[in-house]
């Protein structure tokens, strides 16, 4: 079976590392990107089966990241990671087709279980 | 008065430590300070603002950061290099993330900065005329002190005042 490839967007170098051990231990391949301007290059560039993006980044955020990926790719499967207090955010996402929510702190289940649904 | 805030920091440094670092957490005595603080290795400052206002700071030493990032990560850190440095700030901006959840339930609406890390010890920092309540958690990686410097916005008492007249 093909490894299928996720791309990681968060501006926390921490999250993206923690995020990233978790998929490769569960043999995803990973690719990252640091902001909404990067993400959107690197689904572009690597084509990515899903997307974990973060909602708050400098450049650009999540949200507006959300919009440019499912104009490029209106099939684009994307979860959305939200700190608490973003619940207003999460409706504008829902509205611009993330898929799924991912509420820090989260276990690594909650990631598993999430791309389980987006990769169906 | 920053003490009225206590509950919904207390509330979410335990959930999130239990959930994040697997921490039991024993909550110290409080105190009121309006004195420079003199922050341990590490602390992580975040700015509220809306209806509530201030800072607030998360220190404790070098050793309980790196066993946070530690179990956090799932393998030893040994430096507080820039990955342990962003996974402390992640750790005190989600707990204010938690905290601003609690405050909207309780009908204050607010959003926080981005975290700032203060690294070493010997800098005097000072709230100014922001009274602190500052918490002490102890778990078993160490304490943890939370620094609350926060008022209420000035318009809504006086929105509640207006209310109170009608």
């Amino acid at each position: 079976m093909m490894q299928q490839k996720i791309l990681i967007v968060d501006d926390a170098k921490f999250m993206r590392v923690r995020c990233a051990r978790i998929l490769v231990e569960r043999g995803y391949s990973v690719v990252e990107a640091e902001n909404g301007i990067q993400a959107i290059e690197k689904y572009q560039n690597e084509a990515p089966d899903a997307v974990l993006m973060d909602i708050s980044m400098p450049e650009m955020d999540g949200l507006n990241a959300l919009r440019a990926i499912r104009e490029l790719d209106p099939a684009a499967r994307v979860a959305m990671l939200t700190a608490m207090g973003q619940q207003n955010v999460v409706i504008e996402a829902i509205k611009a087709g993330a898929r799924d929510f991912i509420v820090k702190p989260f276990e690594p289940d909650r990631i598993l279980k999430s791309l389980s649904k987006l990769l169906m | 008065m920053s003490v009225n805030f206590l509950n919904p920091f207390l509330n979410a440094a335990k959930s999130v430590l239990a959930a994040e670092v697997g921490a039991q957490v024993n909550r110290g005595a409080v105190t009121l300070e309006t004195n420079c603080l003199t922050p341990q290795d590490v602390t992580v400052l975040l700015s509220v603002v809306g209806d509530i206002h201030g800072v607030v700071l998360y220190s404790m030493d070098i050793g309980m950061a790196l066993a946070m990032v530690s179990q956090m990560l799932g393998q030893e850190q040994e430096e507080f290099d820039d990955l342990a440095q962003s996974g402390i700030a992640e750790l005190g901006n989600v707990i204010t993330g938690v905290v601003t959840t609690y405050l909207a339930e309780a009908g204050y609406h607010c959003s926080i900065s981005v975290p700032t890390l203060v690294i070493g010890r010997g800098t005097l920092l000072s709230t100014l005329d922001f009274k602190r309540v500052v918490v002490p958690l102890s778990t078993e990686m160490g304490r943890m002190f939370i620094h609350i410097a926060l008022r209420e916005d000035s318009s809504r008492g006086l929105a509640r005042l207006t209310r109170h007249s009608m």
